[in-house]
């Protein structure tokens, strides 16, 4: 395709404007994402004992439990099984008032505090609303289309010589050209990763508003009526009023194994059920779970009085609102394939957060005066708000994985101590930068992410005991991976901080990355 | 660059909306059999249109264009569900 120059202008034009609004949300997104993919790992390596993976017999001793003293539960309600979301099994459903009650085997009393740790629940929320309470999803679904946009635009600018400067990574006097080179190689070689992100992303946090909007317009408003089937795997059955027991849950994952198996499906491992008018003869329980060479093996719904199958919804028959829902999520959260999977995508996750810092500090560099040392007002105030934002917020979720060893010790309430440890210390990473000039608060940010990740593996050794060589050695993979994680990351951030004192040292003077710049 | 986009972000919004409805509805089977597959491609179509929009010379003309194009849409598109030759 040949664009002619003034369009090209205004796609490089709209490609900046839209990495302006949305950069600093969509780093954010990227590392808080990135690090989510470890989610739960990061869970057993947050709680304060190493539990075995509990048994379907205490996970059946939890449902009859909950049964037996909350009437509510009856209505709906949801389990993970044992080594889903966490090594014991839990259940989840509405109060009479709407509230969601939590319950687990070791604490099979309802109560309204999600069960685990509740660091890979914040880190998740800054990744998909900034932790914004409500608007922050709908901004982050914003955010996305902003993506897409840039995508295009990015892509449209690059063509012309996309595939002579693909490989092409040109150090040396230009600086500017060495960072677009890294730019635009990372940004052309993970474009499917990123163009399934700015898809699904978009999906997750925009589908209801969008459905609302294109419903009346296009559907005669039978949309959202039609939304629910196409997501469920039966159909809702009404109360038949007439009391039945519950098959054993041994029942429900055996007729779910052997109906997978018959449809070709191997070692199906179920990962959640949800329950619908527990203790009715229309009792209907949907199981989801995976299998291995699968995207998501499936769903399957059946009749929780007798265990007979009523429908299913499994990988190679099931219709095609159902593939494109299972193969949207598994492409979004990367729960597919093993551990190689998960890292590639942790990989391509800090990736793109380095694609969009990038971004901004091209934005930076292409309107530097270079011939006088104050730099303009924009580029100080987008200097300052990508090193606060972005390096901040790295600083902000090693503090809050420091806070999640420490404020058990201390006694005092997790859940709020690392909200305040997370918001807090990105406040003050921000404030800092206000008060320094670019180039020292950058430099400053980073030693101080550099010794807070550093301190992170330690404070797990001394809170719990379980040292990199104890976990390594005692066979706890996932223990031992965040801690070498968070050392590798700290070596990562001591040299980026390394480097940007040597810019500001050796590098060209007239710039707000420079040493003597003015504030 | 402003008018272009923003008539490829509201215009081209009821442009997405009609083609994406006229897909949905005009393809074999109910509706509702390809309704998610539709909702998910909703998304990249719009942005696409948004960027496509700065291919019109200047703002008017993408107004003008983008607005009737999406008109013609959706009229098409209910009078086809008005008839049940869709469904």
């Amino acid at each position: 395709m040949k664009l002619k120059p003034t369009t090209l202008r205004a796609f490089t034009s709209l490609h900046s404007w839209v990495g302006l609004l949305a950069g600093l949300a969509l780093f954010v997104a990227f590392y808080a994402g990135a690090i989510t993919v470890f989610q739960q790992p990061l869970r057993q390596w947050a709680s304060p004992h190493l539990a075995a993976n509990g048994s379907l017999d205490d996970m059946q001793r939890l449902l009859d439990h909950v049964l037996a003293r909350h009437p509510a539960a009856h209505q709906s309600l949801g389990m993970t099984f044992p080594g889903y979301f966490q090594p014991s099994a839990t259940a989840y459903w509405p109060d009479r008032h709407g509230t969601w009650q939590f319950a687990t085997t070791e604490a099979p009393e309802g109560r309204p505090a999600r069960p685990g740790a509740p660091l890979p629940d914040l880190v998740d929320e800054l990744h998909y609303s900034l932790g914004l309470p409500v608007a922050g999803t709908y901004l982050m679904g914003v955010v996305s289309l902003l993506y897409g946009i840039a995508l295009v635009s990015g892509l449209l600018i690059h063509l012309p010589r996309l595939a002579k400067d693909l490989f092409a990574l040109r150090p040396g006097r230009n600086l500017k050209r060495f960072w677009q080179d890294a730019h635009n190689a990372i940004g052309v070689l993970s474009l499917p990763f990123h163009a399934v992100f700015a898809v699904t992303g978009a999906m997750l946090c925009l589908s209801v508003v969008l459905m609302m909007a294109i419903g009346p317009l296009a559907y005669r408003g039978e949309l959202l009526a039609a939304s629910g089937a196409a997501m469920n795997t039966a159909p809702v059955r009404p109360e038949a009023g007439v009391d039945a027991p519950l098959a054993p849950l041994s029942t429900w994952v055996a007729q779910a194994r052997s109906t997978a198996r018959r449809q070709g499906i191997d070692d199906f491992a179920p990962q959640y059920l949800k329950l619908v008018h527990a203790g009715d003869r229309h009792a209907t329980v949907e199981i989801t779970g995976t299998a291995p060479h699968t995207m998501a093996a499936g769903t399957l719904a059946l009749d929780a009085h007798s265990g007979t199958l009523i429908a299913d919804q499994l990988q190679g028959t099931r219709d095609a609102n159902h593939a494109t829902l299972a193969w949207a999520y598994a492409l979004h959260f990367g729960d597919y394939g093993n551990a190689a999977v998960r890292w590639l995508y942790f990989l391509l996750g800090l990736g793109g957060a380095f694609l969009f810092y990038s971004g901004n500090l091209l934005w930076i560099e292409s309107r530097r005066r270079r011939r006088q040392p104050v730099q303009g007002r924009s580029s100080r105030v987008m200097a300052r708000a990508t090193v606060g934002v972005c390096i901040g917020v790295c600083a902000a979720i090693s503090t809050t994985a420091l806070a999640a060893q420490v404020l058990p010790r201390l006694g005092w309430n997790v859940d709020t101590g690392e909200r305040w440890a997370c918001f807090a210390s990105w406040a003050l990473c921000l404030l800092w930068t206000c008060l320094r000039t670019p180039a020292r608060a950058a430099r400053e940010l980073l030693w101080l992410t550099a010794a807070v990740t550093a301190l992170v593996p330690l404070a797990h050794g001394i809170a719990t005991g379980w040292w990199i060589w104890r976990s390594a050695a005692a066979g706890h993979a996932d223990l031992a991976a965040v801690d070498l994680g968070a050392l590798a990351m700290a070596a990562c951030f001591a040299m980026l901080a390394r480097a940007t004192a040597r810019r500001a040292r050796q590098g060209e003077p007239n710039s707000v990355w420079a040493e003597e710049s003015a504030a | 660059m402003w008018a272009r986009v923003s008539a490829g972000a509201i215009p081209g919004f009821f442009l997405s909306v009609a083609a994406i409805g006229l897909i949905d509805w005009l393809l074999p089977g109910p509706w509702q059999a390809a309704l998610l597959p539709c909702m998910l491609a909703f998304c990249p179509l719009w942005v696409g249109v948004i960027c496509a929009s700065l291919k019109f010379a200047d703002g008017k003309r993408a107004w003008l264009w983008l607005s009737a194009a999406a008109i013609v849409g959706l009229g098409l598109l209910r009078a086809l569900q008005a008839l049940h030759w869709v469904r």
